[in-house]
C-alpha cells in the first residue's frame, strides 16, 4: 500500500514542478531598451549634411528612376506644393491596375508621360497628364513564377534611361522599352524558375548597362548581380554573391576595410560544402551609385536557410555591402554587415550616398538603415563603418564595434534546430525592410519609414528541394514596445540620432518622398496617404485612399510648372500578404510569421491597385 | 484500496490495447492499390451521368497514423514552406472553407499530383502515391474536413496559441 | 500494515536477479559490440568498474550465505538459540547494517563517479570533432572543423583514426536517441534540442559496432552503425576523399544512373554533393560506394542488397521513412551502378 502512496505523491510532485518550471518559463519576456532620447525639440541650425557635390542642383521636375537620382536621396526640388497649401491637396485623376496583389512600384515620370509598372504580370502602362492611356504593354509572365516569390508577387519599379524604359519580370526577364510607343526593344532571360529564382527589384542604368538582380533567398538560390547592355539586353557581366573569387569578381582591386573580409575565396570557404552554391545573399534591393568615384553601392540578402544551424560559418558574402566597378563588375571593397546572419536581416536596403562631417572632418560616406537595427554611416571610398546607432528597440546585438567592424551578438539570442527563442527584436523584416527612405538637404535629416516588430523563432530541419521554400524556421511576429507597429522617423544621420517620428498601427512599408517645399509623404497599410512637414514631424494633409499603400510616392511638374504627387494604391508583400494572399490568420506562422502580427489588416483595407495623381487645384 | 484482481485486469488491457494500435499501424502499411485518381477528378460538374455510386475513401484517410506521416512528409517536402502550418504564404491557406481547386481527397490527391497553374507545383514521379495520400490525409484533418482529429495530428493547438500571441500593448 | 521484510527481500531479490542478468546481456552476441572486452579507455575504465562491482558483490553474496548456512546449521545443532544482549544487538546492527554497507556503497560511488567525470572529461580544443545526428531510423555524421562548420559528411559510419581522443557531439532531429559503443565508450542520450558531448578514442585498429540504446519507435532494433579504428594517416587520407564531391560518371551505364537518380523520387530526400541533388532528410549518398552496410547497419552494401533497398525498403525494415521506388530493371541496374561508383 505505501509503495502506491509514495508513487501518487512523486506523480503530484513531478506535475507541480513541471507547472512551475513552464510558468517560469512563460514569464520571459524581457522589454528591450529603446536607445533613442525620447521627443527632444528639433535641433536647428542644421546639421552640415549636404548631397554629394556631383549631384546637379537643378531640378529638372521629372522623376525618372525610383530613386530619383543615384544618390538615392528620393528628393525633390519642387516646391509649388509646400507645408502651407498642402492641405488644399485634391485627387487629379486615378487609374486601376485591375490586380490584386501588392503595388511595391515607383511610377517614373519623363517630360508628359507618366509610367507605371505592375506586379505580375508586369505590365507596363504609359499614361498622360490627364490621366488617358497612351499605351500599354504586357509581357507573357510565366504563370508558375507566382509560387516562387517568398512574398508575395510585387515589382518595385523601372527606370528611364536613353529613351527606353527598364524593368524586370517575376520569371526573371530584363526587358527594354520604347518609351515613345511601347514596343519591346530586347528581352533578356537572366534567371531560372526551376531553381526558385524570380525578380521583384527596379533596376539601376549606369554608364549604358542595366544592373539586375534576384530574388529567392527562401528558396535556396544563390545571388547575383548582372550587367545588361542596355543596346541589346546583352549580358556583359555576372557579379555571384557566394562562391570562388572568381566567380563573385573579387580580384587584385579587392580591398576590403577590416580583416574579417580579408582573404581568398572566402565566399567558398565561410561555408561548409558545396552549400554556397544555394546559399542566398540574392540582390533585391536597391542600388546608388557615385560617378565620381565611378563605384556602384548594393547589398545582399540573407543566408539560406534562415536556421543557421544548417550552414555554420561566416556565410560569405551574404549581408554584404559591396562597392563594385560598373564596367567589369570588379569588387573594390565588400563589408560584411553581419556574418552568419540569425534573423533573416538581408542587407539589401538603400544606399544613401551623402557628405557630411565626422569627427569635424567632411566625409564622402553612404547611409545605410540596415535591416538589424542600425542606421550604418560607411565611407564610400573605403567601406569603413564610422557610426552605426540604433534607430529601433535591438535586444539580439549590442551595438557595432567600430575598430573592427564586428556586431558583438546576443548569445541568449541564438536560434537553431528543435530551439525556440523568444523575443527576439527586431523581426525578421527588420527594423526597416525594402521600403525606401528619403533625404531633405534642406533640413539635413533623412526620412525612415519603417516597422516596430518582434518575433518568437523556431528551428526546423530544412530539406533542399530545388524550386521549393529553403527555410527552416517557424517564426511568429508581434508589435514592439509600445504596441504600434509602424514608425516613421525623421533621422539625424551625423548625430546618429532620431529628431522626432510619428507611430503608427501597422508597419509603415510604403517609400518615402522629400521636397523643396518642406513637406514629406508617405503612406500607411490602413489606407491613408499623409504629407508631413518635413521640420516639425506635424501632419499637414491625409487623404484615404482605396487600399492600404505599400508604394513609393513621387513628385514631378508638368510643362505648364504645376506640381503633382502620385502614388499606387493596392496592399500586399510581405506584410499584406494576409490581405492579398486571403492568408488564414488562425496560423500565426503563415506569410512566413507576418500574419501573426497582421491578423486585423482585413478589418482596415482589402487589396486591389490603383495609382492616385494628386495636385493643387 | 487496490484488490489484487484489479491489477491484473489492467494488466489485461495493456495487450489488447497494444494489439489494437499495432492494427492500424500495419493498415496505414499496408500497400494500397487504388484506382487512378485523375480520372475522377472534375472541378465542375455538369449535368449528364452525374449520380455516382457512393465512394468508399481511401484507407488513408481518418487513419491517425496516417495524418501522423503525413505530417512528417508535409514539413520534409516543403510544402510547409508555401502554406505554412495550414495558414498559407506563398501558397493559399489550407485551414480555410475556400477551396480554390477541391476539398475531396482525390481533388487535393490531384492538385499534389499534377501540380496548379498559380504556382503550385507536380510532385507526380517525386513523391510516390502513398506518401501523396498520406499527405491528402493530413491535410484534410488540418481542415477540419475529417471528423477524426487525433490530438497533435493537426495545427490546431498551434492556432489556438496564435491568436493570443499579439502580445505587446493593445492594437487600437 | 506494513511488512518490513518484503521490502527487504525485494531488494535482495532484486540484486540478486540482476547480477546474472546484466552478465547475460553483457556477454557478446557479436564480439564486436561487447562492453567486456574494451578496445579503448573510456570502455575499459567501464568494464574495469563493472568488474570491480561484480567481484565486490559477488564476495558480498558468497560472505551472506557463507553466513547463512553456518547460521541453519548452527541452528539444527543448538536447540536453544542464544540471546543476544541489547548492546550486542545494537552493535550487530550498527556495525553490519550501517558501516559495512556505507564503506562498500562509498567505495562504489566513488569508482563510479570517477569514471562518470571521465566521460564527460573536457577535450583539448584542437581535437577532432564528430557530430552525431540521430534520426529515425539511422545515423548522420558529420566530421567538423575548429569553426564549426562541417568537412565531410556521411552516414551510419564513423571512422577514427587510432588511438586519439575524438570529441563525438549528440544531437537529434526528432526523438530522443542514445548513442553506444559498447567496446569504445559508456551510453549518452541524443536529445532533439540540445547538444550532448562525450568522446571515444580506440587503442586498436578495428571495426565497432554501436547502437541506439534508447526506444525510439519501429525500427529502433535496427538502428546500427560501425566505428572503423584505422591509422591516422588512412584516416586523414579518407576524410579528405569524403570531403570532396562525388565523383562524376565513367561509363555510359553511371551516366545514365545518375539521370535515373535525379529524374526520381530520391532527390526529394537524399543528396550527392556535386549534383543538385542537395537534400538533407536522408542519409548524404555522395560517398555511399565506399560505405560497408545499407540501412544503419541492417544489411552488407553490396549491389544486390542495395537493389533490393530501392525496390522495397518495407520488406527489409517495415516502418521505415524510404518509400518503395518503382523502377524499370534497367534503370534500378544503372541506378545501383552508378551509387556503387561513388566512392
Amino acid at each position: 500500500m505505501s509503495n502506491y502512496k509514495c508513487l501518487f505523491l512523486y506523480s503530484g510532485l513531478m506535475i507541480i514542478s513541471f507547472c512551475l518550471a513552464s510558468c517560469i518559463q512563460n514569464d520571459d519576456q524581457a522589454v528591450p531598451q529603446a536607445s533613442n532620447t525620447a521627443n527632444e525639440p528639433v535641433h536647428y541650425p542644421h546639421n552640415q549634411s549636404q548631397p554629394p557635390s556631383w549631384l546637379p542642383d537643378r531640378e529638372d521636375g521629372q522623376w525618372t528612376m525610383p530613386a530619383k537620382n543615384y544618390a538615392s536621396t528620393r528628393y525633390s526640388g519642387l516646391d509649388q506644393i509646400n507645408s502651407e497649401n498642402v492641405k488644399d491637396l485634391k485627387v487629379a485623376w486615378t487609374f486601376s491596375t485591375g490586380l490584386t496583389p501588392g503595388h511595391e512600384a515607383a511610377p517614373v515620370f519623363v517630360e508628359d508621360t507618366l509610367y507605371v509598372v505592375t506586379p505580375y504580370p508586369n505590365a507596363v502602362y504609359a499614361l498622360t497628364l490627364d490621366g488617358s492611356k497612351k499605351w500599354e504593354y504586357k509581357p507573357d509572365t510565366h504563370q508558375e513564377s507566382q509560387g516562387l516569390a517568398c512574398c508575395d508577387v510585387v515589382n518595385r519599379g523601372m527606370v528611364y534611361a536613353e529613351g527606353k524604359l527598364f524593368f524586370n519580370t517575376l520569371d526573371n526577364h530584363a526587358i527594354a522599352l520604347d518609351a515613345k510607343n511601347g514596343k519591346e526593344l530586347w528581352k533578356t532571360k537572366v534567371g531560372d524558375l526551376k531553381r526558385g529564382e524570380t525578380m521583384t527589384m527596379a533596376p539601376l542604368v549606369v554608364k549604358g548597362k542595366m544592373l539586375v538582380g534576384n530574388s529567392g533567398g527562401e528558396m535556396g538560390v544563390r545571388g547575383w548581380l548582372k550587367a545588361l547592355d542596355t543596346k541589346t539586353g546583352e549580358l556583359l557581366w555576372t557579379a555571384y554573391s557566394t562562391g570562388p573569387d572568381k566567380e563573385v569578381l573579387i580580384g587584385k582591386d579587392f580591398k576590403p576595410f577590416y580583416s574579417q573580409d580579408q582573404g581568398e575565396n572566402l565566399g567558398v570557404a565561410s561555408w561548409p560544402p558545396d552549400l554556397w552554391k544555394i546559399g542566398g545573399g540574392t540582390v533585391w534591393g536597391w542600388l546608388s551609385y557615385d560617378p565620381e568615384l565611378d563605384l556602384i553601392y548594393y547589398g545582399t540578402g540573407n543566408p539560406g536557410p534562415w536556421n543557421p544551424d544548417i550552414r555554420p560559418g561566416d556565410n560569405k558574402w551574404t549581408l554584404t555591402v559591396f562597392a563594385r566597378r560598373p564596367d567589369d563588375g570588379s569588387a573594390i571593397w565588400a563589408y560584411q554587415i553581419e556574418p552568419h546572419d540569425l534573423y533573416d536581416y538581408d542587407g539589401v536596403n538603400e544606399s544613401l550616398l551623402l557628405d557630411l562631417p565626422v569627427n569635424g572632418e567632411k566625409r564622402k560616406v553612404l547611409v545605410r538603415p540596415e535591416r538589424n537595427g542600425h542606421v550604418y554611416v560607411m565611407d564610400r571610398t573605403s567601406g569603413e563603418v564610422l557610426s552605426a546607432s540604433t534607430y529601433v528597440p535591438v535586444n539580439v546585438t549590442e551595438g557595432v564595434d567600430l575598430k573592427t567592424g564586428q556586431l558583438r551578438k546576443v548569445k541568449d539570442k541564438q536560434p537553431g534546430t528543435n530551439k525556440t527563442v523568444h523575443n527576439i527584436c527586431p523581426a525578421a523584416p527588420g527594423g526597416k525592410d525594402w521600403q525606401p527612405s528619403a533625404y531633405s538637404p534642406r533640413t539635413g535629416l533623412i526620412y525612415l519609414p519603417h516597422n516596430n516588430l518582434c518575433m518568437d523563432m523556431h528551428g526546423t530541419q530544412a530539406n533542399y528541394i530545388a524550386g521549393t521554400p529553403y527555410v527552416g524556421s517557424d517564426v511568429k511576429m508581434f508589435a514592439g514596445p509600445g504596441g504600434h507597429r509602424g514608425v516613421y522617423t525623421a533621422w539625424d544621420p551625423v548625430a546618429g540620432r532620431k529628431v522626432w517620428n510619428i507611430e503608427e498601427s501597422f508597419p509603415v512599408w510604403s517609400g518615402t518622398m522629400a521636397t523643396a517645399g518642406d513637406v514629406v509623404f508617405y503612406g500607411t497599410m490602413d489606407r491613408w496617404f499623409k504629407a508631413i512637414d518635413a521640420k516639425t514631424g506635424k501632419l499637414l494633409w491625409k487623404y484615404r485612399v482605396g487600399s492600404g499603400i505599400v508604394g513609393q510616392p513621387v513628385t514631378f511638374q508638368d510643362k505648364n510648372g504645376k506640381q503633382y504627387v502620385a502614388i499606387f494604391s493596392g496592399v500586399g508583400g510581405w506584410s499584406g500578404a494576409i490581405v492579398s494572399g486571403g492568408l488564414d490568420a488562425r496560423d500565426g506562422t503563415a506569410a512566413l510569421g507576418f500574419a501573426n502580427a497582421m491578423k486585423d489588416l482585413s478589418q482596415h483595407t482589402d487589396k486591389g491597385g490603383q495609382l492616385y495623381v494628386f495636385s493643387l487645384p | 484500496m487496490f484488490s489484487p484482481f484489479h491489477n491484473m485486469a489492467w494488466l489485461a488491457i495493456v495487450p489488447i490495447w497494444l494489439t489494437l494500435t499495432g492494427c492500424e499501424d500495419q493498415a496505414a502499411l499496408r500497400t494500397v492499390d487504388d484506382p487512378p485518381s485523375q480520372s475522377l477528378t472534375r472541378m465542375v460538374e455538369f449535368g449528364p451521368g452525374t449520380e455516382e455510386p457512393s465512394k468508399t475513401p481511401h484507407p488513408y484517410i481518418n487513419n491517425r497514423h496516417a495524418i501522423n506521416e503525413g505530417k512528417r512528409l508535409f514539413s520534409w517536402f516543403n510544402c510547409a514552406g508555401c502554406h505554412a502550418n495550414g495558414g498559407g504564404g506563398m501558397g493559399p491557406p489550407l485551414i480555410d472553407s475556400h477551396w480554390i481547386y477541391g476539398s475531396k481527397p482525390e481533388n487535393i490527391f490531384a492538385s499534389i499530383m499534377e501540380g496548379r497553374p498559380n504556382g503550385m507545383p507536380a510532385f507526380q514521379g517525386k513523391v510516390s502515391e502513398q506518401e501523396v495520400w498520406k499527405i491528402v490525409a493530413y491535410v484534410r484533418s488540418l481542415g477540419g474536413l475529417d471528423e477524426d482529429l487525433p490530438a497533435g495530428a493537426t495545427s490546431r493547438p498551434l492556432q489556438d496559441k496564435a491568436e493570443s500571441d499579439l502580445r505587446e500593448g493593445e492594437i487600437p | 500494515m506494513s511488512l518490513p521484510w518484503r521490502k527487504k527481500l525485494n531488494f535482495s531479490m532484486a540484486f540478486h536477479c540482476q547480477l546474472p542478468i546484466t552478465v547475460f546481456l553483457a556477454l557478446p552476441a557479436h564480439a564486436n559490440q561487447s562492453a567486456l572486452q574494451p578496445a579503448g579507455p573510456l570502455a575499459a575504465a567501464i568494464a574495469n568498474l563493472f568488474w570491480g562491482m561484480m567481484i565486490g558483490g559477488g564476495l558480498i553474496l558468497t560472505a551472506v550465505l557463507a553466513m547463512l548456512t553456518i547460521g541453519l546449521l548452527k541452528a539444527r545443532r543448538t536447540a536453544k538459540p542464544r540471546h543476544l544482549t541489547f548492546i550486542q544487538s545494537r552493535n550487530l546492527v550498527i556495525i553490519s547494517g550501517v558501516v559495512i554497507p556505507s564503506i562498500i556503497l562509498t567505495v562504489f560511488v566513488v569508482s563510479s563517479a570517477a569514471v562518470n567525470r571521465d566521460i564527460v572529461a573536457p577535450m583539448p580544443k584542437n581535437a577532432l570533432t564528430v557530430k552525431v545526428t540521430g534520426h529515425q531510423w539511422w545515423w548522420e555524421v558529420n566530421y567538423l572543423d575548429t569553426e564549426g562548420k562541417y568537412i565531410a559528411r556521411t552516414a551510419n559510419e564513423i571512422r577514427i583514426p587510432v588511438g586519439k581522443p575524438v570529441r563525438i557531439s549528440l544531437e537529434s532531429s526528432d526523438v530522443i536517441h542514445s548513442f553506444w559503443i559498447p567496446k569504445l565508450n559508456g551510453k549518452t542520450d541524443m536529445i532533439p534540442g540540445k547538444t550532448n558531448l562525450t568522446w571515444v578514442q580506440a587503442d586498436k585498429p578495428g571495426s565497432y559496432r554501436g547502437q541506439c540504446t534508447e526506444f525510439c519507435g519501429k525500427q529502433h532494433a535496427k538502428m546500427a552503425f560501425v566505428v572503423d579504428a584505422v591509422p591516422e594517416e588512412e584516416f586523414e587520407t579518407w576524410l579528405r576523399q569524403q570531403g570532396q564531391p562525388a565523383r562524376e560518371p565513367m561509363t555510359e551505364k553511371e551516366a545514365q544512373g545518375k539521370q535515373v537518380f535525379l529524374g526520381s523520387s530520391c532527390v526529394m530526400c537524399h543528396a550527392i554533393r556535386g549534383t543538385s541533388a542537395l537534400a538533407s532528410v536522408a542519409p548524404d549518398l555522395t560517398h555511399i560506394g565506399s560505405r560497408k552496410t545499407l540501412a544503419a547497419g541492417s544489411m552488407e552494401n553490396m549491389p544486390g542488397t542495395l537493389a533490393s533497398w530501392i525496390l522495397s525498403p518495407q520488406s527489409f525494415k517495415p516502418g521505415s521513412h524510404m518509400p518503395a521506388t518503382a523502377l524499370t530493371g534497367e534503370d534500378l541496374g544503372n541506378l545501383v551502378e552508378y551509387l556503387l561508383s561513388l566512392e
